[in-house]
């Protein structure tokens, strides 16, 4: 519940229809994708426009009320949490493109434009947006910009930070800043970068210009289909370094296999295979078809079964659904799912999958990996059901081994899904408390009363100082399951 | 903080055989002020000349191997030069990785040197980086023609290790191509040209080198080529970069070329180039393919840093007809070259204007970046002869962000003691 003067003010901002204090509908907004942290908000609020955030920031802050800022609610670290009856600042209903800049590849776009949508509004022109989360259908722009979002095609694309070129946000404070803007030369330093993956910590980006590519001429989809998951992770390492550079490389091993071909989602993956490996080429058609033998090539010396080539749009969609449909295939055979997401270098990929399967064993556990191998992006997930205390807490002490595991080769505890409420605790593994005390000093910069998103990103005992209500080790439960498809 | 006291304040933190003073000093800048010029040889070393100069007031200036140091207006101030040539060890190099860590001194050609044997490289083509260090390249963190296919230096570097200007050794990112744990600092510092800290590492993406290197040259006159470039940018082909030069004579006289690179395998860069010749409707004037294509675009980098004048000149890549005009507006008063990213919309002017004039230069200056920030551009003086600066400003109202980076650069060195300014 918030105070009575403070939902008059927001109706008299964004209107009757924009302002949400019914503890029924709040239900919604008590999660995100990763539904073990649940909390109610005291309000959401939906404003349309960069001045009715700025007007609805303005007004919670003064009530003293910490900020969520929210796009579909599709992540998976917790970040769109409103702790302590924090209002949620949706912008769902600014989605509105604002202008596809044919001459200069770009697109001028409020935050709740949906990111599939921006590039079916771009393709009549021959443009697309390159970032391709696997919730792109659902997920918003201005959540990808929160998040530094990932997919599967930023193996040779890049991630959401080398696409935004300009933001105007809504600071903390209620002022609005106009970062970089009008192509990606601003002078200065890169505050545009240093925004994107703040995870609503900085601020409320209200207008965003991403860059555009031009829509590749081919595409060539393979898959490779092995007996043990270590030589696929070698095919990967070997195409990388003969100097390939596929679009995409996605690794699914067995246990994720068995349940997507279990499912509805079947998709013709044999169920005795222990891995099965998706490559993508894309780009003009003179070459492709010798890059995808190449890859295929590598694929059968590193132990392939039987490699798999896409002959037109609806084979290419089949060899795509198993990795596609794995998250919800495997919500299906388990009642609650713990989703990894660290980062590993790329030749570690063999030993790293068969120290997880290791770690596995050795809890009885259930892990699947789906993953962005191609990255190095590791998704090792484990199934179970929270209900079984015993299991609940080999879960637990599994998946902080993994973690360690990771980190320990070289990487990092998260490639994409962001740290939220779900990794803060994590952040010490790789950052000392030098780094940390400069993020909390960045993160003063722009919000100096810790308005928005508090709890989030940093572990509070880092931070000598700042208020500590709101500390998510109190409220939060510690595992996570999947809801929607990451 | 007189020359003379200068390196007495820091004395003690190096061995005497690491300090430059008096003419050895303005040797190695090649002129330009300087107090002394010190080359810590690891991070600690670093952190104790930060520290040193945190307690006596000593203004200090970060440097790579010295090939920028104008840029900025960096040494006009004068001031202690902190060199990372030293700091040129590789610490990690896993080729099938496609990354590498190394000290910020790692020069450039030693790093190509050590790339090469694995057919990789690291393809950032900003001015001057062929000369100067790994660290220079992050810190400065401009761009060139590459950025069409690989991004901006910014989208490679994957980690850095940083001594604050208030000393604070910092190591953010990692050394993984995908990474969003905690805030990006690694994109904060890169670019910032050495005024938040003292780069002494960095980690960074490689890329497999592609087999076909091919550069197709068009002239003509200035209208002319500019028509090519357009067609270039509005093809759906992936051209790697382009880049139009207007030199010498040509300025005035309106005589362009158009450098168009290709990169990919070698079946795909000949379909590029030939269904590229198609929609121009005009044969390139020379086509360059492997080593040459490369050594032609290795020479265009070489660097303007010791050029009185350089002035970038940003807009939209679709106003590049507009900004190549008010570049050579500026050009007319300095002579030297006009260098356009057609696929960027930057375009660089780099000249030596005679020692009159300086007013008149002034003025088209600041009438070029009213007219450029009206139309939504910006224009920055990287170089610029200290009484034309003063004139016009080294940066114009563009950046924004609305007090933040001013904010920024107090949290990471609040004395401040980093004299260099990010423009």
């Amino acid at each position: 519940m918030i105070p009575d003067t403070l939902a008059k003010s927001l109706v008299k901002i964004c209107g009757q229809s924009a302002v949400i204090v019914d503890e029924d509908r709040l239900l919604v907004y008590e999660s995100d994708a990763l539904t073990a942290y649940r909390h109610r908000p005291g309000a959401v609020v939906l404003p349309r426009t960069t001045a009715q955030v700025q007007g609805a920031v303005t007004a919670i802050a003064r009530h003293g009320l910490p900020i969520v800022p929210r796009g579909a609610g599709t992540g998976l670290s917790g970040g769109a949490v409103a702790l302590d009856g924090a209002v949620v600042v949706g912008t769902a209903r600014m989605n509105r493109i604002l202008a596809i800049d044919v001459a200069n590849r770009r697109a001028v776009l409020q935050p709740g434009v949906i990111n599939a949508e921006l590039s079916a509004a771009a393709r009549p022109h021959g443009l697309y947006y390159a970032p391709d989360p696997s919730s792109q259908t659902a997920c918003t722009i201005g959540g990808n910009v929160a998040e530094n979002s990932g997919g599967p095609h930023c193996l040779k694309y890049g991630v959401t930070s080398r696409y935004v070129t300009g933001l105007t946000v809504v600071l903390p404070d209620g002022s609005v800043a106009k970062l970089g803007g009008q192509g990606r030369d601003a002078p200065g330093y890169d505050l545009v970068g240093l925004f994107v993956g703040s995870e609503g910590c900085f601020g409320i980006a209200t207008e965003i210009e991403v860059g555009l590519l031009p829509l590749p001429e081919g595409v060539r989809t393979l898959l490779g289909i092995f007996d043990r998951i270590e030589d696929a992770g070698r095919a990967v390492s070997d195409i990388v370094s003969a100097g390939l550079l596929p679009a995409a490389m996605e690794i699914i091993d067995g246990p994720t296999i068995r349940a997507v071909e279990d499912s509805v989602f079947a998709a013709g993956y044999p169920t005795d295979a222990e891995a099965a490996l998706v490559i993508e080429f894309d780009g003009v058609e003179a070459g492709l078809d010798a890059e995808a033998e190449r890859a295929a090539e590598f694929c059968k010396r590193a132990g392939a079964r039987e490699v798999r080539s896409a002959r037109d749009e609806h084979e290419r969609m089949a060899l795509w659904k198993g990795r596609k449909k794995a998250f919800g295939a495997m919500g299906r055979i388990a009642p609650d799912l713990l989703v990894q997401d660290a980062t590993v270098p790329r030749t570690t990929l063999p030993s790293i999958l068969k120290g997880i399967s290791e770690i596995g064993k050795r809890y009885d556990l259930v892990v699947a990996n789906v993953f962005h191998a191609g990255d190095g992006n590791l998704h090792p997930n484990i199934l179970f059901d929270r209900r079984d205390e015993d299991e609940l807490e080999r879960v637990e002490r599994a998946s902080k081994e993994i973690m360690q595991l990771c980190v320990d080769s070289g990487g990092t505890i998260t490639g994409e899904h962001g740290v939220g409420l779900d990794k803060k605790h994590h952040m010490p593994l790789i950052y000392g408390p030098a780094e940390l005390d400069a993020m909390w000093g960045v993160r003063r910069v722009f919000d100096p009363a810790a308005t928005m998103n508090p709890g989030k990103v940093l572990p509070e005992e880092t931070a000598p100082g700042w208020p500590v209500e709101g500390d998510a080790r109190e409220t939060g439960e510690p595992m996570a399951t999947v809801g929607a498809a990451p | 903080m007189s020359i003379a006291t200068a390196p007495t304040a820091l004395s003690g933190v190096l061995p005497e055989s690491r300090v430059l003073t008096g003419s050895a000093a303005s040797g190695w800048t090649g002129g330009m002020p300087a107090e002394a010029v010190v080359f810590p040889a690891d991070t600690d070393e670093v952190q104790a000349l930060v520290r040193a100069a945190n307690e006596t007031g000593t203004r200090l200036l970060p440097a790579g191997a010295g090939s920028w140091l104008g840029a900025g207006g960096w040494t006009r101030v004068g001031g202690v030069i902190v060199s990372t040539a030293r700091l040129d060890s590789v610490l990690h190099y896993e080729p099938a990785d496609l990354t590498l860590t190394a000290g910020a001194g790692l020069g450039w050609r030693k790093l190509a040197a050590l790339l090469e044997p694995n057919g990789q490289w690291l393809p950032v083509d900003g001015p001057g980086v062929g000369v100067g260090t790994l660290g220079g390249a992050a810190a400065c963190g401009v761009p060139g023609p590459l950025r069409a296919r690989y991004g901006a230096v910014r989208d490679n570097v994957l980690g850095l290790e940083v001594v604050t200007g208030d000393g604070r050794l910092l190591r953010i990112g990692g050394r993984v191509v995908k990474n969003v744990a905690g805030y990006d600092l690694v994109r904060l510092f890169t670019g910032s040209r050495g005024s938040l800290g003292v780069i002494t590492r960095v980690s960074v993406r490689l890329f497999p080198r592609p087999e076909a290197d091919v550069t197709m040259v068009f002239e003509g006159g200035v209208e002319e080529v500019l028509e090519v470039a357009r067609v270039v940018r509005a093809s759906p082909l992936p051209v790697a970069a382009a880049e139009l030069v207007v030199r010498g004579a040509g300025v005035a006289d309106g005589e362009a070329e158009l450098a168009v690179r290709v990169l990919g395998g070698r079946e795909e860069a000949e379909d590029v180039c030939s269904r590229l010749v198609a929609g121009i409707g005009a044969a390139p004037g020379g086509t360059m393919r492997g080593g040459e294509s490369e050594v032609f675009h290795r020479r265009r980098i070489e660097w303007e840093g010791r050029l009185p004048l350089v002035v970038r000149l940003a807009a939209l890549p679709g106003q590049l007809a507009a900004t190549m005009e008010w570049a050579r507006g500026v050009a007319g008063w300095t002579g030297g070259e006009v260098a356009g990213d057609v696929f960027g919309g930057v375009v660089r002017v780099k000249g030596s204007p005679g020692d009159d004039g300086a007013a008149e230069l002034a003025e088209t200056l600041t009438r070029v970046r009213r007219e450029m920030e009206a139309a939504g551009g910006t224009m920055t003086l990287s170089q610029a002869p200290r009484e034309v600066a003063a004139r016009v400003g080294w940066t114009g109202a563009g950046g924004g962000g609305g007090g933040l980076a001013e904010k920024l650069k107090s949290l990471f060195d609040p004395r401040p003691v980093l004299q260099s300014r990010c423009p």
